[in-house]
């Protein structure tokens, strides 16, 4: 090149040495001056160095631009750097570096190029993540508009500490958003439950709030306003849900208190069973679809509403029934129920319309509250009360057993007899002191109160001073017995002295005594002297309403007759005294039914009429233990006629309960005359082995004696004739004897075969073989 | 407080009889009621429709009835005979004739025939199959030692209880003399007896409110689990009233069962638990008879006076089907496991 450049020059050299030659020559030829040829080569060489000058300057200014253009692309490389902050390594070198520019620059671009490019590329990050930034920021607050125009990326910053930074700016900004996503749905989830509880539309409630809630794949609107507004609309769903809790609460307890009220049977009361569950329940506890809607409550009101309809018109009977539960409530404690006239007038009233029959509910409620209360404070008392009265009890049965003549002969039951006795006697004994007891007891009761304990209407210290009264009179008669015993003994015995032993009148009883004898005639007689003893002391039977005059029935009451009541204390008295005496009698109503179990518990003999209706009356009751006591004397003499009967006692009773129903009609109380009827009994348990023709009959009867007093219909032929006698059968005339005897071979005969209550029906009976037979066996 | 029976009771059947219900059977196959009476009818009610599908007039008060199928059946009558009833067509054959009236019929699935128990003393095994008249359907007469009063049926065996407290337990495959002659052991004369569904024994009520529950298992161990219990008492005023109990009913799918007395009352109990699980509001009068559909959720109630206390007025007769609830008859879960009676 070098040589190529000498050569071009070597060229131009001789190129301006041979055109200045051929100048010579021209101006030697054209004879031109010295002076003007000096002057042409110095134009010559003037207008050659202004060529030069030219040359150079352009030269130069190239050069300074090139240098301007290197220290340009170094500032700008400098700024890249220092904006990605980055340190900028080679314009040191560059500076040191004194070699060509053109090099210089040819190096520096292309780095700054590469510069360039990344800052470049850090820019897109840089509104890449400003962007999400952006965006984000704008779903969560909605207010400031969404605008990618407006994003402005800093260029002087992008240095990787500024990128993280908007980076950590982004993930907060993004967990944000997550959280209230969750928060939305959370309230989304809470909305649901609460409009399915209330039976709200769901979609329709959050469209409220926003559209975008509704969709289910599309984003959700998550700004601070929407969840605002959800949680307004969910304070709004709670309250309305509580309110309409207590609501449905409310009726839930007052369908209670109806049903309760009206004995509201359990099927009915299932089908409100979800909301009566609900009665305490908490908010958070309801949960159950619909439970709470608008619908369900209004059949839950309308359900109420029946009831109170209901209860409207069942007021009158309410009312009633509760009268009747505080009746109750006074029998058992034995107070005299104050109400009752005022009842009447109360039912009246609202029969007629003038009072509001809940008022007199309320006040009918109040006031068995009030009673109770009361009954509360004298149960004490009233324990104490009801251990005196049975130590009476016990003691005029023991009063009575000493007078037995025969307590200590050996038969059956006499082990157990003998126990009660001694029992009987132990508490006897405790007797003064219980009173004393309860005298204080009630004093203090009363002192407290400041109003009288008053028993069946009966102050009951008055009560105890008449039973102290009644003690001591009856200690002065027993005195008295006992003298006149010691007497009587002595004139017996000398009676013997003179004619020799003979049976004494007083005591018939000579055989063993039956246990069933005993009991029944301790029924009866235990009854009838428990009346002596606190009544009159009068050795023969009293009126039955005298019978216990220290339980008196509720005499205002009118609900319960007298007659009724005393009935059921007497009967209740004497179970209470079988029960007492250990023996293994069951419970049954029928008397003869227990009579038979108790004689015979091994003979297994079936009875017919178990199920007797209620007696109605009393006084057949306690005639019927008179009955008993009689029958008791006759079975006495049973053992002695050697017949070959099963069973006796039952026909006992049999002819009882046929001699009762005349009696029944009698005002007069039946004399006691066992003798008489002994006598009739004796022929009565001579066996009649020919029968068989009035069989037929004599079902009759017995169906017939079964629905007693009623008996509507008048029987053929035989039973007519007994009818008859029966009406006299309080004269002990000889007549009777006959027709019993007729009666009795039929009752007999029928209880040899038992009847199912369709063989009855059917009026079948058993062919006359047959009844054989089964004698035989 | 009021008269009217809640609807609790159970639906009434319409068209009753017109007198005192003797007993009443469901169908083994379908919800169809076989009814007898002392007005001399057997009808046929579709309990679930209410409908009277048929009616048969006898001669006699009719004393039992059962099915054989769901188009015929058989009737016991007090006129002594045994009759054949074809719904269908709603003719009636005499199967044969007792010496005097019979009490109870049964039909044996197990040996095809019918078993009839008599007042005449005896049990009388017939082959309904046989053409009509007594040579030829006679089977079997057995003599037994009381007038017959009850029956019942559990696969092959048959227990029948008499008047006198005997009970006799018959295996059908041998009816030449009772596998087991046992005395009740209750005091009192046998109103029912019916055996468990699952043939371990059998349940024995009296005219004296009590129920036995006794096994046929005679080993020591078999017998230690017989009991008695006491239910259809009243105890009003410090009376206490007892009832027979005229009717028991085993449900066909628990094993529990009811109790109808003359009280009034539908008693169900747990036999195995030694538990009542339910009673029913009171009937109008006595219960006389009883049963359980086949699939155990109805129950037929006759509440018809049983003539315990001689003739009187009474309420009238009616038949009520009611639909049974679980709770009412499924045995509450036990504390420990007992061997089923």
């Amino acid at each position: 090149m070098s040589n190529l450049q000498s050569d071009q020059l070597l060229q131009m050299e001789t190129t301006c040495g041979s055109l200045l030659y051929e100048l010579q020559m021209i101006w030697d030829e054209v004879g031109e001056s010295e002076a003007e040829r000096d002057k042409m080569l110095l134009e010559l060489e003037r207008e050659c160095l202004e060529v030069y000058r030219r040359k150079v300057d352009q030269a130069n200014r190239c050069r300074a631009q090139l240098r301007q253009a290197i220290a340009d692309n170094e500032a700008e490389l400098a700024t890249i750097c220092s904006a990605m902050g980055e340190r900028p390594v080679h314009i040191r070198q560059s500076d040191q570096n004194s070699g060509r520019l053109k090099e210089e620059l040819a190096a520096i671009i292309p780095q700054l190029e590469e510069m360039r490019k990344r800052k470049c590329d850090r820019r897109n990050q840089f509104l890449e993540v400003l962007e999400q930034i952006q965006r984000i920021s704008n779903e969560i607050c909605k207010s400031t508009d969404y605008n990618s125009s407006k994003i402005v990326v800093d260029e002087t910053d992008l240095s990787m500490r500024k990128f993280e930074e908007l980076h950590r700016q982004l993930h907060a900004l993004q967990k944000e958003k997550s959280d209230r996503l969750k928060q939305v749905l959370d309230h989304l989830s809470t909305l649901n439950s609460l409009c399915l509880v209330l039976g709200m539309d769901f979609k329709q409630t959050i469209n409220e709030v926003h559209p975008s809630l509704n969709d289910s794949e599309g984003t959700k609107n998550i700004s601070d306003d929407t969840i605002e507004r959800m949680d307004s609309a969910i304070q709004k769903l709670l309250e309305v849900k509580i309110k309409r809790m207590r609501r449905l609460q409310d009726l839930a307890t007052t369908m209670l208190e109806l049903w309760n009220l009206m004995d509201t049977p359990i099927g009915e009361q299932q089908i409100f069973q979800n909301v009566t569950c609900k009665i305490a329940a908490s908010e958070q506890e309801i949960t159950e679809p619909n439970i709470l809607s608008e619908e369900f409550i209004n059949y839950v009101e309308e359900e109420v509403s029946k009831l109170e309809d209901l209860k409207a018109s069942k007021m009158k009977e309410l009312v009633l029934k509760k009268r009747s539960e505080m009746e109750e409530i006074c029998r058992r404690t034995h107070m005299v129920a104050e109400i009752d006239n005022g009842m009447e007038y109360a039912i009246e009233a609202i029969e007629s319309g003038a009072v509001d029959p809940a008022c007199i509910l309320e006040q009918i409620e109040l006031q068995i509250a009030k009673v109770k209360e009361e009954a509360f404070s004298r149960k004490e008392i009233l324990e104490k009360v009801e251990k005196w009265l049975a130590a009476c009890e016990e003691e005029s049965w023991l009063e009575e057993y000493n007078r037995d003549e025969n307590r200590y002969n050996a038969g059956r039951g006499a082990h157990l007899t003998l126990k009660r006795a001694e029992k009987a006697r132990a508490v006897v004994n405790k007797l003064p002191a219980m009173i004393d007891a309860l005298g204080t007891k009630v004093r203090t009761w009363e002192r407290e109160r400041g109003i009288e304990f008053l028993y069946d209407g009966v102050r009951l210290l008055s009560m105890l001073e008449e039973y102290n009264i009644l003690r001591q009179e009856k200690e002065q008669e027993r005195k008295r017995q006992r003298d006149q015993k010691k007497l009587q003994g002595q004139l017996i015995a000398e009676q013997e002295a003179l004619f020799g032993s003979k049976p004494s009148p007083s005591k018939p009883q000579s055989g063993k005594k039956g246990p069933r004898m005993s009991i029944g005639g301790a029924n009866g007689r235990r009854l009838s002297l428990g009346g002596a003893m606190l009544q009159t002391p009068k050795p023969d039977l009293p009126h039955p309403a005298k019978l216990t005059p220290h339980l008196r029935p509720s005499k205002k009451g009118g609900l319960l007759s007298h007659h009724q009541d005393d009935s059921c204390v007497a009967l209740s008295a004497g179970r209470r005294g079988l029960d007492i005496a250990g023996l293994p009698v069951k419970k049954h109503s029928f008397n003869a039914a227990n009579s038979h179990e108790i004689e015979s518990p091994m003979t297994r003999k079936p009875f017919s009429p178990l199920s007797a209706a209620m007696l109605p009356k009393v006084n057949p009751n306690f005639l019927e233990d008179l009955n008993k006591v009689q029958g008791g004397t006759m079975q006495k003499t049973l053992p002695n006629s050697n017949t070959p009967l099963a069973t006796p006692s039952k026909l006992a009773c049999v002819t009882d309960e046929d001699n009762r129903t005349p009696k029944e009609k009698m005002p007069i109380p039946m004399p006691t005359t066992p003798s008489t009827i002994s006598v009739s009994m004796q022929t009565a348990t001579t066996p009649a082995p020919a029968i068989a023709t009035v069989l037929f009959g004599a079902n009759k009867i017995e169906d017939n004696r079964t629905p007693k007093e009623k008996m509507p219909i008048p029987v053929p032929t035989t039973p007519s004739t007994i009818s008859v006698p029966m009406q006299t059968a309080t004269t002990p005339a000889p007549a009777i004897a006959t027709v019993l005897f007729g009666a009795d071979k039929i009752e007999e005969m029928h209880e040899e075969v038992e009847y199912s209550f369709e063989e009855r029906r059917a009026g079948f009976v058993i062919p006359k073989t047959h009844v054989i037979s089964v004698v035989q066996v | 407080m009021t008269a009217v029976l809640p609807t609790s009771a159970g639906r009434e059947l319409s068209n009753p009889p017109s007198d005192g219900i003797s007993n009443l059977r469901f169908s083994n196959h379908s919800d169809n009621l076989l009814v007898s009476s002392w007005d001399r009818t057997v009808r046929l009610y579709e309990a679930s429709a209410n409908v009277l599908r048929g009616e048969f007039m006898h001669a006699g008060a009719v004393l039992d009835c059962c099915f054989h199928d769901d188009s015929s059946g058989f009737s016991a009558c007090v006129d002594n005979t045994v009759r054949r009833l074809v719904f269908s067509t709603g003719k009636e054959d005499i199967l044969g004739r007792h010496d005097a009236p019979v009490r109870c019929v049964e039909y044996s699935y197990a040996a095809g025939q019918v078993i009839t128990g008599s007042w005449d003393k005896t049990l009388k095994c017939w082959d309904p199959r046989g053409a009509s008249g007594q040579e030829r359907t006679l089977v079997g007469t057995y003599p037994q030692p009381e007038r017959v009063y009850s029956l019942s049926l559990v696969g092959n065996r048959l227990v029948v209880a008499t008047a006198g407290r005997h009970v006799n337990v018959y295996d059908l495959r041998n009816m030449s003399q009772p596998e087991q002659k046992r005395e009740s052991s209750l005091k009192y004369q046998t109103r029912c007896v019916r055996c468990y569904p699952n043939g371990t024994g059998f349940a024995l009520s009296s005219v004296e409110g009590r129920v036995a529950m006794e096994f046929f298992d005679l080993s020591e161990a078999g017998q230690a689990k017989k009991y008695a219990f006491k239910c259809h008492r009243k105890s009003e005023a410090g009376r206490d009233t007892v009832y027979p109990v005229n009717a028991i009913a085993f449900h066909p799918v628990y094993g529990t069962f009811a109790t109808g007395g003359c009280d009034g009352y539908v008693n169900v109990w747990d036999g195995n638990n030694k538990k009542r699980l339910y009673q029913y509001t009171k009937y109008p009068t006595s219960i006389a008879a009883l049963s359980f559909s086949r699939d155990g959720r109805l129950l037929a109630v006759a509440s018809s006076y049983t003539f315990e206390e001689g003739d009187k007025p009474h309420e009238p007769d009616a038949i009520y089907v009611r639909s049974v609830n679980e709770v009412e008859v499924k045995p509450k879960p036990k504390v420990y496991p007992a061997p089923p009676p």
